[in-house]
């Protein structure tokens, strides 16, 4: 495989890590899953920068991902310990309690609640059945799995 | 012994000084009830300076010849510009003198000097003398005041500022005193500032002489564009404007319209800082400060600060009549003003403080005769003046310190049993106010007068003025001894205010009101029969102007005799009226009153000046206040928040970013990087189309 075959099959992958990465860092709500996503992101950006490195033949990338390794050490101990003090104050790990650095004027964002009443009414389509009935199953009636 | 007048020169100013500083640092904390202690022990030995200084000046003085004696010291120089002015014409010094000539351009210099001669070494002692009484009878008076140490610390402030007045020889360093001799006095009026009127009034008083202060200043920028120095004396090869070179040579003063502008300016200042018309309205006000104030800042020295500049610049004076018979008419004018106020008012200081600006107006009429025997009068009655009428306010604070307060004469009366002392020393102070031979009063108001009469000789109109200034002293007799028949005479009553209070004063307060009785039935006479007085100040650079003997005529012992014989009679005269109103049964005062209705009421109402000053000054300024106030509010603060309002409108938009959300704020970073770095892709790609 020539050089720039493998470079380029690195920065693939590193494009693919941080934009993993990233797709995670802007849907999630969890803080920890929030702060593995930035992470992933950093690895991506590491693995390119490893590619780099070995490119042009300069040990530069691979010293750098060392260091960003470091710095992502320290880094995770800090996050996670904020995060922590964030779980006591609010008795939840998700991002959206902390909102108080919007404006004034500005609408807090709430969680539009889930409907749940209806469902015991709603006529879902129904395939016809088909072979034997299966027993139906009380548990999946009555209770709905948690989203 | 010669090297001592620079030495007592510098003393006597930085004792009170120094007194003042310490009594201001440790009065609250450390010294308390013993705040007096410092300022009395440095007043004390301020005045024992300034008999030494007096005593040497004396005995140089006396040998001196010619344009009269006076020493400097230079002490430092506090500002120096060069080539300030394009040397004026009247600057350059006289060639016969053998001085260099000038260079094409002056310096604007500030020397801080002292001077000695006859002129300030007579204030230096006069000053000094009745701040110590002052001084000693306030320790008394004052007792137990909350701002007692604020109180002795603003009389230091005071008498070194007075006497720094007296003695510097230069015309900034004069206004620079005469402002602060100004502060001190609205100090010490508003001392008890928690009272509204006494609030007003040092505000009153501070705002007048602004008006009159101004002028001063006017005159002394005059002076410089004229005269290229602001030195009394020479110094550096430059005539200075009351100094040897020019006296010698009067032709080389300024006259015609220059000399005129320059000597009313200076006047008004007088005007302002001496109480004379039109700016004597403050002084009445002033009356709301403690006794001691009244006594030594408005009647014996403060107050004569306008007559000792006057005198000091005679020689600018003498370059215009017109200005000398302003200054006489105004002083007439002033002396009539304040005798009619004083004929019904029924506050005994009150009473006291239009006599005072009635006895302004004397000296301002015999420093306006322009003689010398006018101009040394004037100051002698400056000198007399002081120690009677601080008597007089001493012993009206005595009566007020026993009467719990009061002051107004309605409410007591008869008083002459229960304050012996203060009864005694207050007649001899009424005896020299009306002029009573032998009462220092007596011969320096009827030198005034003589030298009117004199000067009628030349000019009818003085010899109106003397009569006028005789019907001022039979009315100068009459208020008087009102006042004094009212409070010392009569039933016996006392207000309620006094409870237990109503007895005679301590020694502290009667000590002094005896020594200044001895001084105001000798000190006329002493002077009067030893010629000591004119003669020495006489001696006085300006006073010895060459001019000015050429213009004292012979003197006319005959007419002398006459005219204090019209003084006694007219004095008797006074006093026997008050005694025939006051004395018993009121009916006829009632009388009276009906009988001259409209006179009693301008006289009671103090010619209404208050009520015009209202109307024509201080209602226009509270209205263009107003105004400035409206305008301030509603246009210029407007537009200052339509400014304000700008930003806001713009970020309005803004905020809507400002959700809080975390993943928002995210996605925001990552966009711009993305326009970024799009820009930063197709910018080259756009800038190499355009090329």
């Amino acid at each position: 495989m020539d050089e720039v075959a493998l470079l380029q099959n690195y920065l693939v992958v590193g494009a693919f890590l941080f934009g993993i990465g990233l797709v995670g860092f802007f849907s999630r709500r969890n803080m920890i899953v929030i702060f593995l996503s930035a992470e992933m992101m950093l690895q991506g950006v590491s693995v390119s920068l490893v590619a780099w490195g070995r490119f042009h033949n300069n040990w530069g990338g691979q010293m750098l991902v060392i260091f960003i390794l470091t710095v992502a050490a320290c880094e995770a101990a800090i996050a996670l310990a904020v995060v922590l003090t964030l779980f006591h104050k609010g008795g939840s790990l998700d991002i959206a309690l902390w909102q108080q650095l919007r404006e004034d004027n500005q609408p807090a964002y709430v969680d539009h609640e889930v409907p749940e009443g209806d469902d015991a009414e709603k006529r879902w389509p129904r395939l016809t059945p088909s072979g034997i009935e299966p027993e139906p199953d009380l548990e999946d009636l009555t209770h709905r799995a948690h989203v | 012994m010669s090297g001592s007048i620079p030495f007592l020169l510098i003393l006597i100013p930085s004792l009170p000084l120094a007194a003042a500083v310490i009594t201001a640092v440790f009065g609250r904390s450390m010294l308390k009830e013993n705040s007096h202690r410092p300022i009395i022990v440095a007043l004390v030995g301020s005045f024992m300076a300034s008999l030494l200084l007096l005593s040497q000046v004396h005995h140089r003085s006396a040998s001196s010849e010619g344009v009269g004696w006076e020493t400097t010291i230079d002490l430092w120089n506090w500002v120096r510009i060069d080539d300030a002015l394009a040397t004026p014409a009247a600057a350059q010094p006289v060639p016969e003198q053998g001085m260099a000539a000038l260079p094409p351009a002056l310096p604007f210099r500030i020397d801080v000097t002292l001077r000695a001669d006859a002129l300030t070494s007579i204030m230096l002692s006069m000053v000094t003398f009745v701040a110590s009484l002052v001084a000693i009878y306030a320790s008394g008076y004052m007792h137990g005041d909350r701002g007692y140490w604020r109180f002795f610390s603003y009389i230091g402030l005071f008498v070194f500022s007075m006497t720094m007045l007296v003695s510097v020889s230069n015309f900034v360093l004069l206004y620079v005193f005469w402002e602060a001799v100004g502060l001190c006095s609205y100090l010490l009026i508003g001392f008890w500032y928690e009272k509204p009127e006494a609030a007003a009034a040092g505000k009153k008083a501070f705002l007048v002489n602004r008006v009159g202060d101004f002028g001063f200043a006017l005159a002394l920028f005059f002076i410089w564009t004229t005269y290229g120095t602001l030195n009394f004396h020479d110094a550096e090869g430059i005539a200075g404007i009351l100094g040897q070179t020019r006296l010698a040579q009067p032709e080389v003063y300024v006259g015609g319209g220059i000399a005129t502008a320059i000597c009313l300016l200076l006047m008004l200042g007088a005007c302002g800082k001496s109480a004379q018309f039109p700016l004597h309205v403050w002084l009445p006000d002033a009356m709301e400060g403690p006794t001691p104030v009244s006594a030594l800042i408005h009647a014996a020295t403060m107050v004569t600060a306008g007559v000792y500049m006057v005198t000091r610049c005679t020689p600018l004076f003498m370059m215009s009549p017109t200005a000398q018979t302003v200054v006489a008419l105004i002083g007439f004018t002033t002396a009539c003003i304040g005798g009619v106020i004083a004929m019904t008012q029924t506050d005994l200081k009150r009473v006291l403080a239009y006599s005072t600006i009635s006895q302004l107006g004397y000296m301002f009429l015999g420093l306006g005769v322009a003689t010398l025997g006018g101009i040394t009068a004037g100051m002698f009655h400056l000198f007399t003046h002081a120690f009677f009428k601080a008597l007089l306010f001493l012993g009206a604070g005595s009566v007020m310190h026993s009467m719990g307060g009061v002051i107004d004469m309605r409410r007591f009366g008869g008083l002459r049993r229960l304050m012996p002392t203060t009864h005694w020393t207050f007649l001899f102070g009424c005896l020299a106010l009306a002029g009573v031979i032998p009462f220092a009063g007596f011969w320096s108001k009827d030198a005034i007068l003589a030298a009117v009469y004199e000067r009628g000789h030349e000019e009818a109109l003085f010899y109106w003025l003397y009569w006028g200034g005789v019907v001022i002293a039979f009315l100068t007799a009459t208020y008087t001894f009102r006042a004094f028949f009212l409070t010392f005479y009569g039933d016996e009553r006392v207000p309620h205010e006094a409870g237990h209070h109503a007895h005679e004063s301590p020694p502290a307060m009667t000590f002094p009101l005896i020594v200044l009785a001895v001084c105001s039935l000798l000190v006329g006479a002493y002077f009067e029969f030893t010629h000591g007085f004119a003669e020495f100040i006489a001696h006085t650079p300006s006073l010895a102007y060459e001019a000015m003997h050429a213009h004292a005529g012979a003197h006319d012992s005959a007419s002398h005799v006459l005219i204090g014989a019209i003084g006694t009679v007219v004095a008797l005269a006074g006093i026997g009226v008050a005694a025939f109103l006051y004395l018993g049964d009121p009916t006829e005062v009632m009388a009276l009153r009906r009988l001259l209705s409209p006179l009693y009421w301008l006289s009671h109402g103090k010619l209404f000046f208050d009520q015009i000053y209202d109307v024509l000054f201080v209602w226009p300024l509270r209205m263009l206040a107003q105004i400035s106030y409206w305008i301030d509010r509603n246009v210029i603060d407007a537009l200052v928040d339509l400014v304000g309002r700008i930003p806001l409108v713009l970020a309005a938009g803004l905020r809507s970013l400002q959700s809080g959300m975390v993943q928002f704020y995210a996605l925001a970073m990552v966009w711009g990087i993305v326009v970024l770095i799009a820009t930063l892709l197709i910018w080259p790609a756009l800038g190499a189309s355009w090329k």
